[in-house]
């Protein structure tokens, strides 16, 4: 601080005694202007001086909303990836669910429509259990179908919820034709090294009737299964036996461990339903989904 | 640099500064009354009657700031002033016990005289704002601006 200079009583001095008297009444004043004014005074102020500071509170008070913000985005978007990793999953449902309506429309009230329920447990591979049973009007041996084709069969029938096997079960057999119908055979499982490489072999046919690669195999319509259901295409010669016998290769319409909704047929279902699937559904699901036909 | 310009400076850095962090920031009572102490700063460098424009226009730019109580930061920073100015004839020299009860005095005066003017309706007890809140804040911008005068040279030029 500056050091101290005694002031000589002066002019100056008095005037600025006077001047601090007059600023004084003025501050005085300000607290009793009518309230106009002292808006006016401190809009005024708020224009000018205190621009800058309180553009700076502005910007303070965005940013901080901005930086809330950031966190309910970022809770948005984590919503958003759970939502969208179970999307494709829904799709695929929602896919199934329209083709077993389309398949449902085109086969009538006869088939009943079901969700697969895979118990998961050892020894229950190849089984699943429908939610249909003997008051449905549900039968030992009725098929199951997709909209591409044969699942497989019902084994156990209870009164209110069945059990079916696919065509993975070494016990699956059921009769099939070309679906020109020059030759018939029997279908089943012809089993691989694992679980993955069992195969569908169309077996018992005749030795001096052909089969091309490419031809649908359906039910031939003997037994409790209608006439007409695919069953797979063949898919090449598996064995010729003495020159009296040859069994194919099928190249199955249904992946059963893709199923989860299908249609089980009941004792009033038709014995022929072959004009129900029209020619542009005869694909397997691979080819349907891909859209590549060998 | 002269003393009385380095003064200026130092009251222009005080009142961009108390803003800053009061409005700016809005650190309200986290940040010492910068501006309080720059007016103590200035009164001891001009006479009375300038000492006392700068406490008006001070306090105007605080009231402004003030919804309820338009016109209670201008009669308090105007008063500070003059009796700040004031202290020139009465008090000689700038030693620490003069320095720390300049500003604590300094600015307790100022939050009564504002406790004063509000009136009954808006002000707080008297004991918590100007007893407590008026000391602490005293002392803070006592250390405040003494920390300021050590960093600016402007305490060690005229020692005690």
């Amino acid at each position: 601080m500056p050091a101290y200079v005694p002031e000589p009583e002066s002019a100056g001095g008095r005037h600025q005694g006077m001047l601090a008297i007059i600023v004084l009444i003025l501050a005085l004043a300000t607290s009793y202007l009518p309230e106009i004014a002292q808006q006016r005074i401190a809009f005024g102020l708020h224009r000018t001086v205190l621009r800058p500071f309180i553009a700076t509170q502005e910007r303070l008070v965005t940013a901080r909303f901005r930086a809330s913000q950031v966190e309910g985005l970022q809770e948005q978007v984590d919503s958003f990836t759970a939502v969208t990793s179970t999307h494709g999953m829904l799709l695929d449902e929602n896919r199934t669910l329209r083709e077993l309506l389309d398949l449902g429309a085109r086969v009538g009230p006869s088939f009943l429509p079901a969700t697969v329920i895979r118990p998961g447990t050892p020894g229950s591979e190849s089984m699943f259990l429908v939610e249909l049973g003997s008051t449905d009007g549900i039968k030992v041996g009725a098929p199951v179908l997709s909209l591409y084709g044969l699942v497989g069969v019902i084994r156990e029938v209870r009164e209110g919820i069945s059990v079916g096997m696919d065509w993975t079960h070494p016990d699956f057999r059921v009769s099939a034709m070309l679906a020109d119908g020059t030759t018939y055979g029997m279908v089943e499982v012809r089993r691989g090294s694992f679980r993955e490489d069992d195969r569908l072999i169309l077996n018992g046919t005749a030795y001096h009737e052909s089969a091309p690669a490419g031809t649908v195999v359906l039910t031939s319509g003997l037994g409790v299964i209608p006439r007409g259901i695919p069953i797979g295409k063949i898919d090449g010669v598996e064995e010729e036996q003495g020159g009296w016998r040859k069994s194919y290769w099928l190249r199955p319409m249904v992946e059963p461990g893709s199923v989860t909704h299908i249609l089980v047929a009941t004792h009033d279902s038709g014995s022929d339903v072959t004009d129900r699937w029209v020619a542009d559904s005869l694909l397997t699901r691979d080819e349907a989904i891909t859209g590549r036909v060998p | 640099m002269r003393t009385s310009t380095r003064v200026w400076l130092l009251v222009l850095v005080l009142f961009v500064l108390h803003f800053f962090l009061h409005v700016g920031l809005g650190f309200e009572s986290g940040a010492p009354d910068m501006l309080t102490v720059a007016l103590l700063l200035s009164a001891r460098e001009i006479g009375m009657g300038r000492a006392a424009g700068v406490g008006l226009c001070f306090g105007l730019i605080e009231d402004a700031l003030s919804v309820l109580a338009f016109g209670a930061n201008t009669v308090a920073m105007t008063v500070i002033g003059v009796l700040g100015a004031g202290t020139r004839d009465l008090f000689v020299g700038d030693s620490l016990i003069f320095l720390v009860s300049y500003f604590v005095l300094g600015k307790w005066l100022g939050d009564l005289v504002r406790w004063v003017m509000v009136g009954e309706d808006l002000r707080q007890p008297f004991v918590d704002q100007v007893m407590v809140q008026g000391l602490v804040g005293g002392l803070y911008a006592a250390a405040v601006g003494i920390a300021l005068m050590a960093i600016t040279g402007l305490w060690r030029e005229t020692p005690a």
